[in-house]
Formats: C-alpha cells, structure tokens, sequence
C-alpha cells in the first residue's frame, strides 16, 4: 500500500514539475518560431509551425530574414542593444570601482563616522527609486543649466570661439548611468564591505612591509583577492540595469539614445499600430536571447550570485 | 592616523559618497520639500504645507483605489509564489532526476526584462487570432468568444499567473540555496528519532531556513509596492482606476496631469510604506535565530 | 589643435552629456516638428516639411513622429526644452495659462500662402473657437473631424442592408445583422473614450445647442438631465447587444482589423480610419459612412455634425524659433497643402473650399456628402481643460456604462459627481462659461 502511494506521490511530483517546464519553456519556444513568420501567416495559423520549417523554401526563409531586419535595422534594435551595452557596462565598471573602493575604506580602517557613513549608505536600500525620481528630473534640468553656463568660457576657448558645448543630463546616457552608478552603491557597498571584512590581513601586512603603498595594496592585492565578491554584485547589478525601464522612459525620449527595454516598448507600440505581428516576435527574440545566452553560460554563477546577493540583502 | 593615510581614505570614499549623496540622497530629501508644494512644473511653485497629503488620503482620491491594487498584486500571486516555490525547492532538494534542468529552467524568466515579459504575456492574453490562451480555450474547450482577460477591469487578475510565472524561479533557487546550507546530520538525526518527511519539513527545514523565507516575503512585499512597468506597458501607458498602482499614479500626476506637488506627495507616501513594511515584516517574522 | 585641447576634448566627450554646437554661421533655422503619428501617418507632414524648405532655403523641418508622442513630449516641456512645434495630446490649458505657447494672432493676420486673403479668413469658419483664450488663438487644426459610422457597401449590398436614416432604423439595421451571423459593431474598447463622441453626438441629437454646451461649462445637473441619461441608455443598448465580444478589450487597430477583415459590421471612428487601416483593406471592400443619426423624437438639429479627432498644432512659447514655426503652420494649412492632404490622406482639411476642384475617393466623397448635408460642426473641450476627468472619470465610466455593469443613471450620476469635484477644485483652471460658439 504504503509503496504505490509513494509510487503516486512520486508520480504526481514529476507531473507537477513538467506541467510548470512547460509553462515556462513553451511560450518561448511559441514566440521563437512564430518569429519566422509573416503577419498573414500568423493570422491564418497562429500556432501551427511556420512554413519555413513545413516546407522550406527561399521565399519563407526571406520572411525570417524580414522580420528581423524589419526590427534589427528598421526598428534601430542594433541601435538600443549598442546603448544598453554601452550605458550597462559604463556603469558597471563605476559601481564596482567606486563601490569597492568606498566598501575597503569602511571595511578594513577605524576612523571618525566609519559608523554613520556605513549606515548612510545602507539607508539608501530601504529608498525606493520612485522617491528620488521627480525631484532628480528637475535637478538634472537645473544643473544641465548651470553646466552649461560654467563651461561655457571653457567651450569658448576650446572651439576658438566658433561654438560651444551643451551639457544635459536629460536625453544622455551620462545622465543614466549617473544615477544608475548612484542608486546601485547601497547595495553594492553593503555587499562588498561584508565581503572586505572576511579577507585575511596578512596579506595586506605582507605587502606593507614591501613597501607597497595603501593604494597598490588595494588595487594590486585586494580588489583581486575581493573578486568573487565583485562577480556577484557585479551579476546583481547587471540583470538589474540592463532591464530597468521606469528612469529610461522618464530621462530618455529621443529615439537616438534609448536603451533596449524602452525601444522593445516602441517596437511593440508600433507593431500593434501597424498591427505588424512579425516584427513584434521577432523583436522580443531579440531582447530575449542574448540575456538567456548568457544566463546558459553562466547559469552556475548567476544563480548563485543572486542568492549571495538576496541572502545578504 | 597619518595625513597620507587620511587623504587615502578621503580618495577611496568620496568618489561613492559624492554621487550617492548628491543623485541619491540630495532628491529622496528634495522630494519631502516637493510633497509640500502646489506646483505645476511651469510657474512658480507655492507652499501649501500638508494639504497634497490631504487630498492624497481624501475620500474622492483615486489613492485609496491604488494602493488596494498594489496589496492585491502583493498578496494574490505573493502567497501562491510563495508556496510553489517553496514546493518545488522541497522536491528538488529531494533529490528528483532532471533536478538541474528544472534548475535552470524554472529561473529563465527572471533574466528577461520586465518589458520583455509582459509584452509576451500581451501576445499570451490577446483576442485576437494571435492569442494563445484564447486559441486553447477556443480548441479544447469550444469556447466560442474570445476571453477578454487583458481588458482593463480584469488585468489585475491577469497578472496574477504572469508574475508567479515571473518570480517563482527566483524565489525557488533562493530556496533551495538555503535548504542546501542545512547539515544532514540534523535530518540524520531526527529521522533516527522517527520522524517522517512532514515532521522533518516542519520541525527542521522551515525553522531553519525561516531567515530566507522572511527576506523572500519583504522582497514581494516591497516589489508589489512598487509595481510599474507591467501595468504601465499592458496598459499602454494609460492605466485607469482599476489598474492605477502608486507607481503609475504618481508618473501620470506628474507627467502627465502636471501636478508635481501631488505626484511627490504619493512617492513619499510609498517610500513610508516599504520602509514600514520592511521593519514590520522582520519584526513580526522574527523568531529566536536558530542557529546551526 | 594642441593636445591640451584635444585631451579636454577627449574628456568631454567621455562625459557624453555634452552636444557641441557650432555657432551658426549658415544662417540656417532649424524647426523641430513633433507629431502624434496616428492614423494620419507621417508621409503628407513630411512632404509638406520638404516643399517649405523649398521655399524657405534659410529654414530646415526636422519632423519627427511617434505614436506615443506625448509621453516623450511631456517631460520635455517641463525641462524647458520642447520642440518649436508639436501636435500631441498635452495638457493644452495648463499650458496657455501658464504662457507656455506661442500666439498664433500675428501670423492668422498675415495673407495666406497662395491666396490674397489674411490666413485666419482662409480657414472653414469655427475650426479655431475651441482654442482661442481671451482673443489669442493658440493652435490650429490640421484636419477637419467628423465623427462618423463606416461601413462596407459591398457586405451591406450583399445582405441587402439600408443605411439608416433615424436611430431606431439603425438598431434594427444592427439586429439584422446579427441575425445574419456577424457582430454589428467593432469597437475600440481599449480606449473607451472612442465611445464618448458617439455619446456625445447622441446627446445633441436630443437637445438642442444652448443644452449640449452646458455640458462644456460645468453646468449644474448637465449629466443627470433626462436626455443625458436617455443618450447613456441609447449608448448601452447598443453595447451590450450588439458590440463584438470581446471588444472591450481590443486596442483601436486591433478592433478595426476586425471589421476590416468583416467580422464586425460597423464601426464609429473618425475620418483618419480609411488611412489607418489602408495596407489592412482587402480588395473590393467599399469602405462608405453616416452621420450618427438623428434620434426619434430628439430636439436636436438633426444635421450637426461632431468634429471629432481633430489634431492641434499648437507653438511653444519657449520654442527657438516660434515666429518661423507659425509661418510654418501657415503653409501646413495653405491651399496648396490641402489640396496635397485630401488626396493623400482620405481626409478633409479646415482650409476654405479645399475640396472642390479636385479628384477625391469614393470613401473620402462619402464623407464630404455627409459633411455638405451638415448644418454645422461641434465639438467638446471636457477633455483638453479636464484633465484628471478626462483620463479618469470620463473612460472609466464609460467602460462600466458599455459593459452593463452600472445603469444610465448611475452612469450620469458618476460623471456628474466627477465634474462637481472639478467644480470645487480651485486648482484646476476652468474658463467662464462659453456658451454655444458664434
């Protein structure tokens, strides 16, 4: 008795875990495929497998290929995947250089407010982004202004006086990635002064008395001592920012300088307006893929470093 | 401490201390000035003292109707995440075959963007031919007419299977990570002493991982408050009252009606909120701290 | 260059918030142009952009369009840097009060582009009442609206359906059709605010003009007169029999993909839908229209005809170059850009007499016999005054009104409580009373 009913419960697990497999896998699997075909096609049969693979052919093989040079090239995908690359990676090397930087200084030396600077920084956890996001819109406007009208001699002199320079925060990517590396540090200073704290002294000891400097020991011996440290905020972060959409759609409006979670939003826009089904799968491949590519190469890591990161937070 | 050490650690501080402070820091206290003004963003602003909070907390505010949508989108898919997740952490770590496929794959949501997600969930839930949940119930079931699910007085329902789709994974990798930390001697031990798999989940397992569960509770209940981009992008940018979350009433009040006073007056309202939240959970949840 | 300053260049760029701008030694303007891209499209603003710059060595358009324009506009405005010109659903109001647009005055006064009259006497009489603010007129029309009932000659020959003539033939018209398998009527449920101008066109229907406005000006009790509610009743009676499941929550392409496919009959929209739709429309399909028909027993002019849709250029006041943007506009709107905009767009233009003399489609002529048989035209401006109403209260009870979960009165009931909260709200700017437009 006892044994089928376990048989059962064993039974009923695996059912369970692959009705959720499914779940998860098949509306991927859905919008890959459908990805290859024409917006009649998906009409006519939405569900069914395209025709390049039922009967492949040229033709059906240049409706793939349109789809996505409709959202590559026409949609500018090429152009929000560059800046995401560009904004996300930017910030990621501030956030680990000035977060380990400051995590050393709080972890491994006494001196005066050690104490309230640390728990200034861990304050900033419990701030959600949507408090500081109104008043940062009308400071970045005022300081842009006031940038401006400070260089505006140095422009002057640089241009010979044929121009000038215009800073803003607003609609640039320095813009972004300042408050990105800025609302990133309570985490990762949390995090890292934790991880600091465990490293032996020894070393640091050992190289002093080498006559290594303060800052050759932390450069050359423990920010490479901290890495796996520096690995897990460095994922944390990276899943964070390379999906974040709430500061895009509020600091970035020109086409030219969105990253890729606000230009997927336009594209679908669009798509639904020209009630273009094609580009709007294929343009969810697109944005898919590359972090689910990653996400398979680094699956071990990245698990991990999220639990690292959540268990500490 | 010597001059040259100071101005050592001067330098490995100010960098971080600079930009939080001043991008960070500067506006979260900028916004508690902006909650007491009237203001439009083009005129001048005028001091009205707390009476943005008043009209926040007045009967005809649309406030109230918010934040009942963001405890709805807390609690419903919160509880049953919650313990699916915690159900598949259990049978994984009991040892089931394919338990690294389940591993990775129940986790792939979460390294999609939340735009991504929903725009898929848009495709999963639309009447038209494209639709897939439709096109189930139309050949399975016979339904005859296209469900509606996405309409506006139903997506907060809608939402609720999406983001357990979403958060499981996360929650369960969480989980399992700390099921993993316990010893099995502490199991060995018990089930010398007889105890079955309910008693070794309730008197070892939960107690033991009771530290992670409270974290995984704060961190749905401080993403449910803020909740956005869902709502915003099935909503295509215009959510109404029965969808309006903090979040997005605050950006529409802000951006879109030009009333910054009260936008910021909600922001404010929300950050008391997940700080109250995140203290009382620990407080409440805490138990005496097993150690092992 | 030295290397000093080509190292301070390289950090400035490293910054990459800094735009270098050269001084302008060309003496080339730039106007920047940004457009709702809506069922319109951007092809005609673009052309129109190319022949001005034609004219104008000294000036360049850069037009740009979105369908989600305002939500990249909006902040914009409050950073203090918006485009010269702008064609977007902003809060209109709040920004004439607090001087934020440009004065179109000057420009109306000068001669039209092509014509030997002041631009504002080439303009269809009545398309500027609504955006005039204590004598200044801050934006003009593009188009020229009407709200409208299409549908297919083709399918309506078929079945032998007649275009109805009173309200009461259209229900049973619609009940026909239902008979017939189809759903009467695609709607764009998404956005249940489509439903407020057929509401709205039904009211007038039942009173008469110096009634309807009192709507307009906050009247007391507008929303619970007899006739409101019977409009609401109308409105609802209609939905809930005979819209297309599952409407409700279609977005507007979605729902007219259904008609255009066939599977709704009928469908309310304004004149943009022939080009919305175009790559959409099969071969054969006679895309023809009605007016909202009279109602029986109504005390309405039975001929109006609500201008709904209409986009607005407006100027910002802040703008580089607001004086070249006006002219600009100017020649958006000449008879020689009208002529060009009927014929591309399937759509009428607020231009004088822009429709005669040229060849037009069957779809378009349909229109025009609707708005010559038109005594004159309407429209509300609840919408670009009332914001919070607008976004909140007006689709909200619309989409309970449509879906039978609350009865006409409850209906009127609500929006009458929402207006009253704008009554009594000194933050919110309303206008004295307007009356009924001259």
């Amino acid at each position: 008795m006892g044994q089928i009913a376990g048989k059962i419960g064993t039974g009923l697990k695996y059912i369970i875990l692959c009705i959720y497999l499914m779940a998860v896998i098949f509306p991927m699997f859905w919008v890959v495929y459908t990805s290859a075909k024409s917006t009649q096609e998906i009409y006519k049969n939405p569900f069914g497998l395209p025709r390049l693979v039922t009967a492949p052919s040229a033709e059906n093989a240049h409706t793939l290929k349109e789809n996505y040079q409709k959202a590559w090239i026409g949609s500018h995908f090429s152009r929000y995947f560059v800046n995401s690359l560009k904004v996300v990676s930017i910030s990621l090397v501030l956030i680990l250089l000035f977060g380990s930087m400051a995590s050393y200084a709080l972890a491994r030396f006494e001196f005066f407010g050690k104490q309230f600077l640390y728990l200034l920084f861990l304050a900033g956890m419990l701030i959600p982004m949507q408090l500081i996001l109104i008043p940062l819109f009308f400071q970045y406007s005022d300081m842009g202004e006031w940038l401006t009208k400070a260089i505006a001699p140095l422009g002057n002199w640089l241009s010979g006086g044929k121009g000038s320079w215009i800073i803003s925060l607003h609609d640039s990517h320095a813009g972004l990635i300042i408050i990105y590396v800025a609302a990133s540090l309570p985490f990762t200073v949390f995090t890292l002064t934790a991880f600091f704290r465990t490293l032996p002294n020894e070393l640091r000891e050992a190289a002093m008395i080498d006559g290594a400097g303060e800052y050759r020991i932390f450069f050359r011996v423990m920010m490479p001592l901290g890495k796996p440290g520096l690995v897990t905020v460095a994922i944390f972060n990276f899943l964070g920012l390379w999906n974040e959409y709430l500061f895009g759609l509020v600091f970035l409006n020109s086409d030219s300088v969105k990253t890729l979670p606000l230009g997927l939003a336009s594209i679908s826009i669009q798509a639904q307006y020209k009630s273009d089904f094609g580009l709007m799968f294929a343009g969810l491949v697109i944005a898919m893929l590359p972090t689910l590519f990653v996400y398979m190469i680094l699956q071990e890591k990245l698990t991990k470093g999220i639990t690292v990161g959540a268990l500490k937070g | 401490m010597k001059k040259s050490q100071r101005l050592f650690l001067f330098t490995m501080l100010s960098p971080a201390l600079f930009l939080y402070g001043l991008f960070v820091l500067l506006p979260a206290v900028n916004a508690f000035r902006y909650s007491l003004l009237r203001w439009d963003g083009l005129g001048k602003p005028v001091f009205i003292g707390l009476q943005n909070f008043q009209k926040v907390f007045s009967k005809s505010s649309d406030f109230g109707g918010a934040l009942k949508h963001n405890i709805f989108l807390t609690v419903v898919p919160g509880v049953l995440t919650l313990a699916l997740s915690l159900y598949f952490a259990y049978v994984i770590h009991q040892k089931v075959k394919g338990a690294r496929l389940f591993r990775i794959a129940f986790f792939f949501p979460n390294v999609i963007s939340s735009v991504a997600i929903t725009l898929l969930w848009v495709l999963i839930y639309s009447t038209t031919d494209v639709g897939l949940l439709n096109h189930l119930l139309k050949s399975w079931f016979h339904v005859k007419h296209a469900v509606p699910f996405a309409q506006s007085t139903t997506l907060l329902w809608a939402l609720v299977p999406m983001s357990i789709w979403t958060a499981t994974g996360f929650y369960m990798v969480l989980f399992l990570a700390s099921m993993e930390n316990i010893p099995e001697s502490f199991y060995e031990a018990a089930r010398l002493d007889g105890a079955g798999p309910a008693r070794l989940f309730g008197h070892i397992t939960l107690p033991l991982m009771w530290d992670v569960f409270t974290t995984g509770i704060i961190f749905l209940v401080v993403a449910g408050l803020k909740a956005f981009d869902a709502i915003w992008i099935m909503e295509n940018g215009r959510p109404t009252s029965f969808t309006h979350t903090l979040a997005t009433l605050m950006y529409s009040k802000v951006f879109e009606e030009y009333d910054i006073g009260r936008g910021t007056a909600i922001a404010v309202v929300l950050f008391i909120l997940v700080l109250g939240a995140t203290l009382l959970f620990r407080r409440l949840l805490q138990r005496e701290r097993l150690e092992y | 260059m030295n290397r000093t300053r080509l190292l301070a260049i390289g950090w400035m760029l490293l910054l990459s918030g800094c735009t270098y701008q050269p001084k302008d030694t060309s003496g080339i303007l730039t106007i920047e142009v940004a457009i709702f891209e809506g069922g319109y499209g951007l092809d005609w603003h673009r052309s129109v952009a190319r022949q001005y710059e034609k004219i104008h060595p000294n000036i360049k358009i850069d037009l740009w369009g979105d369908p989600r324009v305002d939500e990249k506009l909006k902040p914009r405005v409050l950073r203090r840097n918006p485009p010269d010109i702008a064609s977007s659903n902003l809060p209109f109001w709040k920004l004439v009060i607090a001087n934020k647009l440009y004065p179109l005055n000057e420009t109306l006064d000068s001669t039209a582009y092509g014509q030997n009259i002041s631009w504002r006497d080439s303009l269809q009489h009545g398309v500027l009442a609504d955006n005039t603010y204590l004598g200044k007129v801050y934006a003009v029309p593009s188009n020229l609206g009407a709200w409208v009932c299409w549908y297919d000659k083709r399918q309506f020959d078929q079945h032998g359906w007649k275009v109805p003539s009173t309200w009461g033939e259209f229900m049973k018209l619609c009940a026909q059709i239902k008979a017939a398998g189809i759903a009467p009527l695609a709607f764009q449920g998404k956005y249940p605010t489509y439903a407020w101008d057929t509401l709205l066109s039904l009211y007038q229907r039942l009173v008469p003009f110096p009634q309807w406005y009192e709507l307009q000006d906050l009247k007391p009790g507008a929303f619970t007169t007899p006739e409101f509610i019977h409009a609401a009743r109308l409105l609802q009676e209609m939905s809930t029999q005979y819209f297309e499941s599952g409407a409700l929550a279609m977005t507007h392409t979605e729902s007219q993909l259904e008609w255009v496919n066939g599977r709704a009959a009928m469908c309310f929209c304004g004149l943009w839908l022939k080009n919305e739709m175009k790559l959409a429309i099969p071969p054969g399909f006679q895309m023809r229209c009605f007016a909202v028909p009279p109602v029986e027993g109504g005390k309405g002019d039975p001929h109006a005809i609500y201008a709904g849709g209409a986009e607005q250029f407006f100027v910002f006041s802040e703008a580089k170059h607001p004086k070249e943007a006006a002219d600009f506009l100017k020649y958006m709107l000449s008879m020689e850009s009208a002529h060009s905009y009927i014929q591309k767009l399937d759509t009428l233009s607020p231009v004088k007499d822009s429709v005669k003399g040229i060849k037009i489609s069957p779809e378009l002529q349909s229109a025009v016999d609707v708005m010559e048989q038109s005594s004159r035209i309407y429209s509300e401006r609840l919408s670009g005054l009332y914001l919070e109403f607008a976004k909140n209260d007006e689709p909200d009870s619309l989409s309970d009104l449509l879906s039978g979960k609350i009865t006409p009165e409850q209906f009127g009931a609500k929006l009458e409580n929402a207006v009253d909260l704008v009554r009594h709200n000194p933050d919110i700017y309303k206008p004295a009373p307007m009356g009924v437009p001259k």
